[in-house]
């Protein structure tokens, strides 16, 4: 299964400088009891259920292929509160490679994902310093990476950090939010108009070369790495029996340029956390 | 009166209780009743939008039932146009034929809920052509799963030309989910489209169809009862083994039971899966399939009570089904009213 990788948004990113370095995303492994860190027991959360077909209005019928059907309105959700007209879809590819629409998949619970525990204790190391503190970051540094993208969990705690600082509406929840499917949304909407907005995106599996790395949209472009985290991308659409070249449903390149914002986009998937996150 | 089920026993009483109990002589509640089930069937088969969007009320009907299934239909049909085809041209237009015959017959023996037949009595005998190469149009399923043991005879009467050596059956009351196996996120009977022809419409006509009174009363109970209990048999201790729903204590991504039916909190029904000796039955095949039968019984029940405003002809085929428990309500009706 797949492997992922948020690196680095570093400056760009505002968040420290540091690479969001994910590499995983090899998702099937159910969710298990975060490990280490000796840290206050984080409270239950339960966020708001799966949006259904009623909570939005673009199109759950055509080009979805095999996407679950009940997953299909959050997906729509996605596109409609981040208005990255064509990203419902895409973010349908990138769950069936990161999670299989699990969405509790957890990497770095299973003893072989050792280097998805490394890579959210590096993320944490390497960040903290740079980022307004994380309530539970000891957790977060041992996680891993989980959720329905596959998110690593420190960055996805530190989501919206660049674009409203300490205002960032994740920093006091502990890294299991990431299960909850509305906050992996949310995380996961925030990244992808990063990646539109900062880099150069070519078309639509460009975008998931930026996921796995940002640098391959960079300095990587075109090499065996980017040619192959593209290939595979084609393939998984090819899977789950999503046309990337339906331009009814994706365009040819997809356009952040509409982004309402951070505190929109949260209020638009996740509404409000419980009141001791806040 | 009182209309009670309990002549095909306890549970098929406990079974129709599953949904809630409706008066087929108030508009309002048809109305609620009927938009409730068909909203569940969108949901789970994937065409809500197409059924908020379709108009409720039919022109050339006033019987609320036959809009509300026209309603249904439709929207299904415009979910099928918005897919991509899930079978060649050819085996669909088999298909059609197959289904519209063995429904025919179906109707007529009061086993519309599972139709059975010898494949090489049927419309090219259930073979398509692809690239000269004939093929079986459905899948033989005749091994044991969740509506039955297995059955593999009598074997067809002639040689088949794409091979079949078992009869063809259809579970069509489940539809899409029509086959004891294969029982995945989605019913194999939901592909059953082309560009051209949508034998899957036809499937879910028969769904319709049993909701409907006068449908609902030609068909045997007693077959949709034993199928009911098989599937209750070999689903019960999958179920039985899941911890019980808690508001508020319930943990993400995790499957719950909730009365009979499964919770897949914050997680997808379509992903989540009950895995036993019989295969692996998706959480939401589970969920409809037990409704689809909870619903069969609850229109008995509702039907029965409005029997006497029922047509002459309909109340006819009721007092003399081959269905005993079917007669025995009838007269208690009858003495009732």
């Amino acid at each position: 299964m797949s492997r992922g990788v948020w690196i680095a948004l570093g400056a760009t990113a505002g968040i420290g400088g540091a690479l969001l370095f994910s590499r995983s995303a090899s998702a099937a492994s159910p969710a298990a009891p975060a490990a280490g860190a000796a840290q206050q027991t984080p409270p239950t959360i339960d966020l708001a259920p799966l949006p259904r077909a009623a909570d939005v209005s673009g199109d759950l019928a055509r080009n979805w292929g095999e996407t679950p059907v009940d997953l299909r309105p959050l997906f729509m959700l996605m596109e409609e509160t981040s208005r990255i007209v064509g990203a419902a879809r895409v973010f349908a590819v990138i769950a069936y490679r990161e999670s299989r629409f699990i969405t509790t998949a957890q990497n770095g619970n299973a003893a072989g994902e050792q280097d998805e525990r490394d890579s959210s204790r590096a993320a944490f190391a390497n960040s903290k310093g740079r980022n307004p503190p994380l309530r539970y970051g000891e957790l977060a540094a041992e996680f891993g990476s989980g959720g329905l993208f596959g998110l690593l969990a420190p960055y996805f705690l530190w989501t919206g950090v660049p674009e409203v600082g300490d205002k960032a509406p994740l920093l006091r929840a502990p890294p299991s939010l990431v299960f909850q499917p509305r906050a992996a949304a949310f995380g996961a909407a925030v990244y992808m108009q990063r990646l539109l907005k900062q880099y150069r995106v070519d078309d639509v599996p460009d975008i998931k070369a930026g996921w796995a790395n940002p640098g391959l949209l960079g300095k990587g472009r075109g090499g065996e790495t980017y040619q192959s985290v593209r290939n595979r991308f084609l393939e998984d659409a090819k899977t789950v029996g999503i046309d990337l070249a339906d331009v009814d449903t994706i365009p040819a390149k997809l356009d952040a340029s509409a982004w309402p914002g951070v505190p929109n986009v949260f209020a638009g998937l996740v509404g409000a956390l419980p009141k001791e996150l806040v | 009166m009182t209309t009670d089920l309990r002549c095909y026993g306890d549970d098929i009483q406990q079974l129709a209780e599953l949904v809630p109990d409706f008066e087929l002589r108030s508009p309002m509640d048809v109305e609620s009743w009927y938009t409730r089930e068909w909203q569940a069937i969108a949901d789970t088969n994937g065409f809500a939008q197409q059924f908020a969007a379709v108009p409720r009320a039919v022109p050339t009907t006033t019987d609320r039932v036959t809009a509300m299934t026209l309603a249904g239909l439709t929207a299904f049909e415009h979910s099928l146009r918005a897919g991509r085809p899930g079978v060649p041209e050819s085996q669909a237009r088999v298909q059609s034929a197959v289904i519209q015959a063995m429904t025919g017959t179906g109707l007529e023996r009061g086993e519309l809920w599972r139709v059975t037949a010898d494949p090489t009595t049927l419309a090219t005998g259930a073979c398509y052509a692809d690239g000269g190469r004939p093929l079986r149009a459905f899948y033989p399923d005749t091994a044991p799963g969740y509506f039955g043991d297995g059955w593999s005879g009598p074997p067809p009467r002639a040689e088949s030309a794409c091979g079949w050596q078992t009869p063809l059956v259809l579970h069509l009351g489940t539809f899409p989910w029509v086959y004891s196996s294969r029982l995945g996120d989605v019913g194999p009977g939901a592909r059953w489209a082309s560009s051209a022809s949508q034998p899957a419409l036809e499937g879910l006509h028969v769904v319709a169809s049993l909701l409907e009174p006068a449908t609902n009363l030609r068909q045997d109970a007693r077959q949709v009862a034993a199928i009911y209990r098989h599937f209750a048999k070999h689903t019960a201790p999958l179920v039985a083994a899941l911890p019980s729903f808690q508001p508020g204590r319930a943990e993400a991504g995790r499957l719950y039971r909730r009365g009979r039916f499964l919770l897949a909190h914050q997680g997808s029904l379509h992903v989540a899966a009950l895995d036993g000796p019989r295969g692996r039955l998706a959480a939401s095949a589970y969920n409809y399939i037990l409704r689809r039968f909870a619903s069969f019984f609850a229109v008995r029940r509702a039907t029965l009570r409005a029997l006497t405003t029922l047509p002459a002809e309909v109340q006819r085929r009721a007092a003399t089904s081959a269905d005993p428990c079917l007669r025995q309500q009838v007269e208690g009706v009858a003495r009732a009213s």
